[in-house]
């Protein structure tokens, strides 16, 4: 005991002798490299928004603490801006010069496809968590443990997909669907998953593509009225469906509209003139702000931290390599027993269950599992939330 | 299929005269400035996030927020006109890059006031008017009747009006026109200043039609140069029409086509017509 | 040739510096500023605005690549077969173009149509190209070093080498050219272009030249840039890609030698150097354009130039 006592004098001598620090103070780098800005940002932004606020949150409480060490965050976000040139070289910075060992991002599938060369080259000495679509590709599979996807994926047992068709069809027994996505790799994907998903289960589908940047839909909703589909499903990002829903609702060409991206927004702007409006959200905000404290808590560190007003509908965004992900990293850590040894943080990470705003695991593929909402909207704008939980 | 085909065509005329306003402003521009101002389109933005702004804010009735919308345009066409175009008079290169310098700035301008999450303005006028099995929304009715308007009101000012004829004479001859007592730089600002409103009244429509993002100028100004060269640059009324031309044909063309390659349509007028009839549809040879 | 001079220190680079960033953001200058320079030899030297070359960039990457793909040869030899696509395109658009006597902005405006069509085939050809999914280009050039065989180029110090020495060459070549009588032609046609008509030089054919070895030029950037980065896009072929061309050589110095690697030294480094908000960078990139524009016409090396002709002048 005595000599304990002696030990933590010496040690706390030795520390004090350090300028500057009473205590022993090491700092963990995290890296973010998201499309912030630009053309590309909706997914990127909210991420970019979210991670602040939690490492400002545990830096200001003093910090986390991993076997005796306390440590604090220090975080390095990037903004991309969707251009694949700017994410390699600021992919290197983070790699080679802050020696960062945690990576949040990039959610765009484009920049993931152009840096993972050069990432996987580093695979063992970094873990890369982000939410893009074409990770899917890349995730679970040898040589690549680095990459882990933040975002659920559409199909496969877990698959969220599966659950909304099924909700769909319990509700609305739909005979024809038509699809409408964007011309690129987003909107492709999703038409490769729900076509065989409605066709196994006898529903008939047509598809079409518009260019990004399209405001006028009348030629390409022309068409898709031609077929009287039951439901329009259309994708994906609020940029489009906004103008989407307005304009098949006021061209009467489709009033009933089922979404796996996107927001309740477009729904409520034009609640008087839908019949149906089934839309998947990771998290029905405004909900959930008055059930969930964890929820209620986010959304007023959001306020305090920005000054500026809780964008509702872009918040469910931030399931992705977001707020939570920072606790459950740390979470990790402290299960793993280490900041530094990489492989120990990712079995830790994948094995475990962390209940945050969302309930978090990983599947067999490093892919994320969450809970989830459909929220329901009727003509008028009667809110129905259905919590599903895969 | 017909109706379907002639609620395409409908459409297209409307969304033929958005383009034919900013036509009008690139025509009016190029035939007393000499350049082509690509930034036309940003302050179409402007117009558009101010009547946005000033009706969903501000909370102002939607009349008023247009009207100070269009003021606003005009008085940011004013600065780019003082600070910047009044360099480049005549130089069409100079003028074509300066505006992509403008552009830049204001597009970041645009981003770091509102971000790229797109904006909805409240319906302003809801529902539709059905012909059949033809259904118009009565908001895009409405914004092309006063588009129509205000081009129309624009050509009769410059044919009757003083200035008008002072300004048409003044594109057909400058060394004359000066001579003749017309005062040419004023002249000039003035133009590119009503170009900007002109722009800034086609954003405000468009706020109450469609979603805003801070990138909206820059497909409008492709059409509306698109529009203006197919008509003819400098004929003010062509501008309208060439503008209902690319409308017309995007969107019926859409129907048989891919609408990945709406856009190429324009792309391919402006070709044909810049090869076979360099004066445009309407233009008179030199 | 002496300001060629200035590339030493960069051969030399490698020795001094240990950062991998540094030395891409490089690799990414040579690159872009062979681009530069070739949109400088049409503009710059002959005068004539295009907006194709992003399109001629985005075919060399496409077209080097497919072809390593379905003919299994290496690099260079499917190199080749971009510059054959590449130069029968620029005279079928050039011809077009200059036999029915478009005029500059007319001219601009037409190329920037025609490589917009090019985009849009690009990106909805899918089983070509993938379309806007883009490729991942796992293949790398080779090199044949004398003692040491067939080498695949793949880190970044044989990248920097490499981009280093083809930019060398596109520099001494567009030396040449500027000295040579195609060169007092290109001039000729820019200064005034009715008058070069009259002292009996054919305009068109000239024209047609410039612009098909500008987009030769930019396809051979396109191919190191696309193999470089290892995936190529639609995205490639945009408008911005050729505006980003324009402003290095216009920032730079139109008709200077070095000034399109200049101008992409800074364009690229830039916002690397100066750490502000994302939204902000791209406003200070505007107004940099707006001030070459309206006061510095002759762009930073011919300021440069101008203010050691002054101090030799005055002393």
């Amino acid at each position: 005991m005595k000599s304990f006592f002696k030990g933590c004098v010496a040690g706390g001598l030795m520390a004090a002798a350090i300028p500057g620090f009473a205590f022993a103070q090491a700092t963990v780098k995290l890296g973010q490299i998201e499309a912030q800005t630009g053309p590309n940002a909706i997914y990127g932004y909210m991420s970019s928004q979210g991670v602040p606020i939690a490492v400002d949150e545990i830096n200001k409480s003093g910090g986390f603490k991993v076997g005796d060490t306390t440590y604090k965050f220090e975080l390095i976000a990037l903004d991309t801006r969707g251009d694949p040139k700017e994410a390699t070289i600021q992919l290197k910075k983070l790699l080679e010069q802050d020696k960062a060992r945690f990576v949040f991002g990039p959610f765009l599938s484009n920049v993931f496809v152009t840096i993972f060369p050069y990432a996987q080259q580093f695979n063992g000495k970094f873990l890369m968590m982000g939410g893009g679509t074409r990770i899917h590709d890349f995730v679970g599979k040898p040589g690549n443990d680095f990459v882990i996807r933040t975002w659920n994926w559409d199909a496969g047992p877990k698959g969220f997909g599966e659950k909304m068709v099924d909700y769909l069809i319990k509700t609305a027994h739909p005979k024809k669907v038509a699809m409408l996505f964007q011309n690129d790799s987003g909107g492709k994907v999703l038409g490769d998953i729900y076509e065989p998903i409605f066709k196994a289960r006898g529903i008939e589908t047509m598809t079409e593509y518009f260019e990004p940047g399209t405001k006028d839909f009348s030629p390409v909703l022309a068409k898709i009225g031609e077929f009287h589909p039951d439901y329009l499903f259309p994708g994906y990002s609020d940029a489009a469906l906004y103008d989407i829903v307005r304009q098949s609702v006021e061209g009467n060409y489709s009033k009933k509209f089922f979404l796996v991206r996107g927001s309740t927004g477009p729904g409520l702007k034009n609640k008087d003139g839908l019949e149906d409006y089934i839309v998947y959200v990771p998290k029905d905000f405004e909900e959930a702000e008055k059930k969930e404290p964890k929820v209620k808590h986010f959304i007023d560190a959001y306020k305090a931290f920005y000054k500026r007003d809780f964008p509702y509908d872009q918040a469910p965004l931030c399931s992705s390599s977001c707020y939570d992900h920072v606790y459950m990293l740390v979470a990790a850590m402290q299960k793993a027993g280490t900041v530094e040894d990489v492989g120990k943080i990712r079995a830790a990470l994948l094995s475990m269950t962390y209940q945050g705003m969302w309930k978090i695991s990983f599947d067999d593929h490093a892919e994320q599992v969450f809970d989830f909402d459909i929220v329901h909207l009727k003509k008028g704008g009667a809110k129905e939330v259905v919590h599903v939980e895969p | 299929m017909t109706q379907v085909v002639v609620g395409q065509i409908l459409n297209g005329i409307i969304l033929g005269s958005l383009y034919g306003i900013i036509a009008l402003g690139v025509t009016m521009t190029f035939g007393i400035t000499g350049i082509v101002n690509f930034a036309l389109g940003q302050f179409m933005m402007i117009g558009a996030y101010a009547t946005w702004y000033f009706t969903d804010l501000a909370m102002l009735p939607f009349p008023v927020a247009v009207v100070l919308a269009v003021v606003l345009a005009a008085v940011a066409g004013l600065i780019a006109d003082q600070a910047l175009f009044r360099f480049t008079r005549n130089n069409l290169v100079n003028g074509l890059l300066v505006s992509i310098g403008l552009i830049s700035v204001m597009e970041s301008g645009a981003l770091l006031l509102f971000t790229t999450t797109p904006k909805n303005m409240d319906i302003v006028i809801a529902g539709s008017w059905s012909l059949g099995a033809i259904t118009l929304p009565r908001m895009k009715v409405v914004a092309f009747l006063l588009l129509v308007a205000v081009i129309g009101l624009t050509w009769l000012g410059l044919s009757r009006a003083w200035l008008g004829r002072a300004t048409r004479a003044y594109a057909q001859n400058p060394e004359a026109a000066m001579l003749m007592g017309v005062p040419t730089k004023l002249l000039q600002t003035g133009v590119v200043v009503y170009s900007c409103a002109l722009a800034g009244f086609g954003g405000a429509l468009y706020a109450s039609l469609f979603s805003l993002e801070p990138s909206l100028g820059g497909l409008f100004i492709l059409k509306g140069v698109e529009a203006a060269i197919l008509a003819g640059v400098g004929n003010l009324l062509g501008a309208l029409a060439g503008g209902v031309i690319l409308g017309v044909t995007e969107s019926v063309g859409s129907l048989y086509l891919p609408s990945a390659f709406r856009d190429a349509y324009g792309l391919v007028f402006l070709v044909a017509i810049l090869l076979f009839r360099p004066a445009g549809l309407f233009g008179s040879q030199k | 040739m002496k300001t060629l001079l200035f590339l030493i220190p960069l051969y030399l680079l490698p020795l001094a510096v240990q950062s991998d960033v540094v030395l891409t953001i490089l690799i990414f200058t040579f690159v872009l500023g062979i681009l530069a320079i070739g949109f400088n030899i049409v503009f710059g030297g002959a005068g004539q605005l295009t907006m194709f070359h992003a399109a001629a960039f985005g075919i060399g990457s496409y077209v080097t690549f497919l072809s390593m793909l379905r003919f299994a040869i290496p690099f260079w030899l499917g190199f080749l077969v971009a510059v054959v696509i590449v130069i029968i395109v620029s005279i079928v658009i050039g011809w077009i173009c200059f036999k029915f006597r478009l005029k500059e902005f007319y001219f601009a405006v037409v190329t920037l149509a025609f490589a917009e069509l090019c985009r849009l085939v690009v990106l909805n050809w899918t089983s070509v190209t993938n379309g806007t999914l883009g490729m991942l280009v796992l293949e790398k050039p080779t090199i044949w070093i004398p003692g040491g065989g067939v080498v695949r180029i793949e880190q970044t110090v044989p990248w920097y080498f490499l981009t280093l020495i083809c930019l060398t060459g596109v520099l001494i070549f567009s030396v040449l050219l500027t000295r040579s009588w195609i060169g007092r032609n290109f001039s000729a046609i820019r200064l005034n272009e009715d008058l070069a008509q009259t002292l009996g030089i054919n305009t068109f054919r000239y024209k047609l030249l410039a612009f098909t070895i500008s987009n030769v030029i930019a396809a051979f950037a396109g191919a190191l840039y696309g193999f470089y980065t290892g995936y190529i896009e639609p995205s490639y072929l945009a408008v911005a890609q050729s505006l980003d061309a324009i402003a290095m050589v216009l920032l730079g110095g139109v008709s200077t030698i070095l000034g399109p690697v200049v101008g992409a030294l800074v364009l690229t480094s830039l916002p690397h150097l100066i750490e502000l908000p994302a939204e902000m960078r791209v406003a200070v990139y505007g107004m940099i354009l707006i001030l070459v524009i309206l006061l510095m016409r002759r762009g930073i090396v011919g300021l440069a130039a101008g203010l050691l002709k002054g101090r030799v002048n005055a002393a």
